[in-house]
């Protein structure tokens, strides 16, 4: 089945709690591609770490994405890989889930624009 | 190079470091703004979830209902395609379940209740909130990889 010819665009991925997932997937984000990868991970209290990692690892290779949502949440536990991905695509965006709201303080990009006006910040 | 012109260099950066400066922050302002607005509205279609999962069962909204990798494959509804000035938007396909472009709304229900649709249209608009944030993010990026060249230059 020849599904994904000729489709013009990017994906959009997420990395998340179920309800973020059900909610982005409600939208129309999510694929499943000819080799059955999904663009999108459920994390549960049961989900490792390394799993997390390994799947934002996963979705910065695909050429096919352009933007990875992930709770801010999970964010934090994978930050050094996160501040370690600094190429404009695909854009990494942290997102608030129903359990934490967002928190400017903790976004990559507003701390690393905080660093310019205050650099005693990035230490921190 | 004569000390009026090393003066004048100086100034010139100065300035533009200046405008730099202020385009960074008008950009955090309006990046903080648009994660509000993600997450006012992506609330919205959190409670539209729960009063459907209230209506209709815990387990009627649950991963067991999103396919897996071992389900049919599909393509998603909606793609970032490029608009003008290097900015992204979102272009949406219509449903077409014979290219496999199938509805998510019936992974949940046969018949969707009024909330779970009114659940789908504020989740729709957090992906288009989604986009201009990401628009504000990598501009926010160039303006800061900006400001650190300038400040590592010699003249500064």
């Amino acid at each position: 089945m020849a599904l994904h010819s000729a489709i013009k665009g990017k994906l959009i991925s997420v990395i998340g709690d179920e309800d973020t997932c059900v909610g982005f997937l409600l939208g129309g984000v999510g694929e499943i591609n000819k080799n059955r990868h999904p663009n999108f991970m459920v994390v549960d209290k049961n989900t490792a770490v390394s799993e997390i990692e390994d799947c934002f690892k996963r979705f910065l290779k695909r050429d096919d994405i352009d933007i990875i949502l992930i709770n801010q949440t999970y964010a934090e536990l994978i930050r050094h890989v996160i501040d370690a991905h600094t190429s404009p695509v695909p854009a990494v965006l942290e997102i608030p889930s129903k359990d934490h709201p967002y928190d400017a303080s903790k976004d990559s990009i507003l701390r690393r624009a905080r660093g310019m006006f205050n650099p005693e910040d990035l230490v921190r | 190079m004569s000390d009026a012109n090393i003066k004048s260099d100086r100034c010139a950066a100065g300035q533009l470091l200046d405008s730099l400066y202020l385009n960074m922050f008008h950009l955090i302002e309006a990046h903080t703004q648009c994660r509000i607005d993600i997450e006012r509205t992506n609330s919205d279609g959190a409670i539209l979830l729960a009063r459907t999962k209230f209506q209709q069962g815990g387990q009627s909204i649950s991963t067991a209902q999103i396919p897996t990798e071992n389900s049919a494959e599909f393509n998603a509804l909606c793609r970032v395609i490029n608009a003008a000035d290097d900015d992204i938007s979102i272009e949406r396909h219509p449903v077409d379940k014979e290219n496999g472009y199938v509805d998510p709304l019936y992974w949940f229900s046969v018949l969707p209740p009024m909330s779970l649709r009114n659940a789908v249209d504020k989740f729709k608009r957090t992906i288009e909130l989604i986009a201009e944030s990401t628009n504000l993010q990598r501009e926010l990026n160039k303006v800061l990889n900006g400001i650190g060249r300038l400040r590592q230059s010699a003249a500064l």
